[in-house]
């Protein structure tokens, strides 16, 4: 144990460039300002990336693998990763860089942010390219790159079962690209162990450019606690909060597919490409069907008392092991998005995705426009290299699914995403490329849900469904996914004095919900300093066409669409309350001193 | 990767096949090893006074790997200049460790206490005279397994026996080789039992739930 307060105080780079590695000590000062996770990731990019225009696949981005303060205690739910990168997907309307792009960050469950810590370090920085295609092994202090050609092109259920051997240990944690990140599809994931994935916002497309195929990690250290005492008895408190309660209880049945039915009926679902908020088969490809026929195990994170994740098998043609899903996310994007009712074809499509290394909800989406444009007839068969891309049709999807991956055909043009595509397709197709600075919406849809609206729009990331729907919420979750801990419990509201007292004893920081607050305030604001460096303005902030114009044909919320002009004016009070220029979204230097961000 | 390959590391002896057959997901039937079903019968069979062990329901594991980090902050707490601080510890050295495979399929592995020891019959230390034990040894009282560290070579047969016939539980220390992470029940109070949060865990006597035992997992 390092004896220090919460943190090691250092980082791990590892150029591959030059395959050389070595620590860095991290500032007290950064820590206490930026935490670990999103915040600490943002800071470190936010000093290294010193000058705007950065491509993002070039050796100089940094790709790096945050934990938090909780990351390697027992804490509940204290599993989480956080990839933080200069984004291969988003771009500004207008820039005077040609590689301008937001931050981005992408949250994973699992094993790998605890044992990073257990190594010794409280995040991983990767900048360079490996001349070949290769992996890094971390074991505490010994850091090695090895060549990885022999697994170029391998997915990622088939890498997960050979890395192992080839490691010699199973103790190691893993994380790892598919075909998707090698071939650079600007949205493909990075994997670790049984479908997790760090999906959004393009982390496995800047992996793959630094020719990097997999980490391996394994420690045998331990971070330490500021206040031995109140940590143990906050502990007692934040189990006691969650283990064997109703609430638990709940997301051990269905994790997030519940919602894949009540999201419908509420009209807040994406789909059809956006086009409606309900889905009238729902049930076919919901929780409760998922636990009839599908699901056999719950899955949970390092220390979880939820087990949200789920893996079964399903039968016929489309048959085989599913190693996570349907969950939310992505049981509407390749569900409902698609028209697709048929379960196992939508967990054959969920698989297909997560062995190429693909994000979920970007895919999902991308096929979703595809179906319209070619319902529309504003492509042809030709132009869909003879995919009959019919709504719904799960062979179609699939065959969709690998063109993107191998970049082949079609797929090089849609593996843009559907910025890209509506800009080469045109007739208006814009209005229903359903994406935000680049980046795709996830499956909430907004014509009845105007505040998930604000979220997509200016959430650092491009249309990020997490961010949060107020000022409020983002700062908290901006702050919550820089703890290391998970999202998912944080609804129980008997967890959250223990939860602070927890990250109050660990850190020797006094955390109370307004420094809480503060804290992701300030993080959320240096996200916007980065992006606006870049040269993101309000035009930037904009929602697709089809929100203002396609009021809903069926369901509960059928006529609703939402209003162009009280939503600029909600996102005009969002500055000014945010202390930003209304005009251009600049961060005003008031709110920057107020927060400590008036750096350089 | 071949299927039989063994497990490595960790001192397993398990194959994939092994799992795969049994109790993953790719295979069939999760729960066909029974609720608690390790070894409990072979003490039922053995004659031996019944003893209360930890045991371990496959179907209700879910791979969060709590129990091993309640185990080492019991068991191997973190220590800075000498002082321990329980509470705190890496999982790495926990008694009972969690395999997790893919197809998904966790299983939590602990010293299943056998009654007739492969362990302490591989110990070659002359048995004392006056207490009968060798280097390995059964507590008479917990009725766990305990090395005795003054008289122990070092050699790593009891390990070798462990990974061999049983649950492979037995990790030789790196420099001594000296056997290390055998289940200590925690004093009576096991902490694996207690933490985990889906109750796949029992502290059990022996005997009375089981239909088959840990050696039918083993070749
Ligand atoms: S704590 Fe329970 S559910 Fe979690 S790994 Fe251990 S036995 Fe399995
Ligand atoms: S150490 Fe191994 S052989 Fe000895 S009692 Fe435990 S499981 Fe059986
Ligand atoms: S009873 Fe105690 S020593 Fe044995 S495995 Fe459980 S926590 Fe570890």
């Amino acid at each position: 144990m390092s004896g220090k307060a919460g943190y090691h105080g250092k980082i791990l780079n590892i150029d591959l460039s030059s395959g050389k590695s070595e620590t860095m000590a991290i500032p007290r000062e950064d820590l206490d300002l930026f935490v670990g996770g999103q915040g600490l990731g943002m800071k470190i990019l936010w000093d290294r990336l010193k000058k705007p225009g950065v491509d993002p696949l070039s050796p100089d981005n940094l790709l790096i693998f945050m934990p938090g303060p909780f990351s390697g205690f027992p804490v509940p739910s204290s599993s989480r990763t956080c990839v933080v990168t200069k984004s291969p997907i988003t771009a500004p309307l207008k820039s005077d860089y040609p590689h301008a792009s937001t931050v981005t960050y992408s949250n994973m469950g699992g094993f790998f942010g605890p044992e990073i810590r257990f190594a010794g370090y409280d995040g991983l920085v990767v900048t360079g390219k490996a001349r070949v295609l290769s992996y890094l092994v971390i074991d505490d202090g010994k850091v090695e790159i090895r060549e990885a050609t022999k697994f170029k092109g391998m997915r990622t259920d088939a890498f997960d079962k050979a890395f192992p051997a080839e490691l010699g240990d199973r103790s190691f944690k893993t994380v790892y690209i598919g075909p998707a990140g090698e071939n650079l599809v600007p949205y493909s994931s990075i994997l670790h162990t049984a479908g997790r994935a760090a999906g959004r916002g393009g982390a496995g497309c800047v992996m793959g450019s630094k020719n990097l195929k997999a980490i391996a990690v394994r420690g045998s250290g331990q971070p330490g606690v500021a206040d031995h005492a109140r940590f143990l008895a906050a502990l007692e408190k934040a189990r006691s909060a969650l283990y064997g309660t109703a609430y638990a209880k709940s997301w051990a049945e269905q994790g997030t597919a519940r919602a894949i039915v009540g999201n419908s009926n509420a009209g807040t679902e994406s789909v059809r490409n956006y086009r409606e908020g309900t889905f009238p088969e729902a049930d076919k490809i919901g929780g409760d069907a998922a636990r009839r026929d599908v699901w056999v195990k719950d899955i949970a994170c390092y220390c979880c008392p939820l087990a949200c994740k789920k893996s079964g098998v399903t039968k016929g043609k489309y048959g085989g092991v599913v190693h996570d899903g349907p969950e939310y996310e992505t049981g509407v994007m390749l569900g409902s998005n698609l028209m697709i009712s048929d379960m196992p074809g939508l967990l054959k499509a969920i698989t297909t995705l997560d062995d190429l290394g693909l994000d979920q909800i970007s895919t999902g989406n991308v096929i979703g426009f595809l179906m319209e444009a070619y319902e529309k007839e504003m492509v042809d068969r030709k132009f869909l290299d003879g995919i009959d891309l019919k709504w719904g049709s799960v062979d179609a999807t699939l065959a969709m699914i690998e063109k993107i991956a191998a970049r082949d055909g079609v797929g090089r043009l849609a593996a843009k995403g559907v910025a890209a595509l509506s800009r080469q397709i045109g007739q208006g197709s814009g209005k229903f490329a359903i994406q935000v600075k680049g980046l795709e919406l996830a499956a909430h849809n907004i014509q009845a849900n105007q505040p998930r609206g604000l979220s997509y729009a200016t959430a650092s990331r491009g249309a990020c469904h997490m961010s949060g729907d107020n000022i409020p919420m983002q700062n908290r979750r901006a702050m919550l996914d820089s703890t290391g801990m998970c999202f998912f419990p944080t609804f129980e509201p008997a967890l959250e004095e223990p939860m602070l007292a927890l990250l109050s004893a660990i850190t020797g920081r006094e955390y109370d919900k307004a420094e809480f607050e503060k804290t992701g305030e300030r993080i959320f604001n240096l996200e916007k300093m980065f992006n606006y460096r870049e040269g993101f303005r309000r035009e930037d902030d904009r929602l697709p066409d089809r929100f203002f114009e396609d009021a809903f044909t069926v369901g509960p919320r059928k006529g609703a669409v939402l209003d162009l002009a009280k939503f600029e004016a909600m996102l005009t009070q969002y500055y000014k309350d945010r202390g930003w220029d209304p005009e251009t979204t600049k961060p005003g230097a008031a709110k920057l001193k107020e927060l400590g961000l008036d750096l350089k | 990767m071949d299927e039989k390959e063994s497990v490595p590391g960790e001192g397993m002896n398990l194959t994939r096949r092994d799992f795969l057959k049994g109790v993953g997901i790719g295979g069939g039937a999760l729960v066909l090893f029974g609720q608690f079903g390790v070894h409990s019968a072979a003490w039922a069979l053995s004659g031996e006074p019944a003893l209360k062990m930890v045991l371990v329901d496959y179907a209700k594991c879910t791979g969060c790997r709590t129990c091993e980090t309640a185990c080492s902050s019991r068991n191997r707490p973190a220590s800075v200049g000498g002082k321990e601080f329980p509470g705190l510890g890496n999982p790495r050295y926990a008694n009972i460790r969690v395999h997790g495979f893919n197809p998904d399929v966790d299983v939590p592995v602990v010293c299943a206490m056998c009654a007739d020891t492969p362990c302490v019959q591989a110990c070659p230390v002359e048995p004392e005279p006056k207490t009968g034990r060798r280097a390995l040894y059964r507590d008479p009282a917990t009725r766990t397994i305990r090395n005795d560290v003054d008289r122990c070579l070092g050699c790593r047969s009891c390990a070798g026996a462990c990974a061999a016939k049983r649950t492979g539980t037995i990790t030789p220390n790196p420099e001594t080789g000296k056997p290390e992470r055998i289940c200590t029940l925690c004093g009576g109070d096991p902490q694996c039992v207690k933490r985990c949060p889906f109750g796949a865990m029992s502290y059990s006597r022996s005997g009375v739930t089981g239909n088959s035992t840990a050696s039918g997992l083993i070749k």
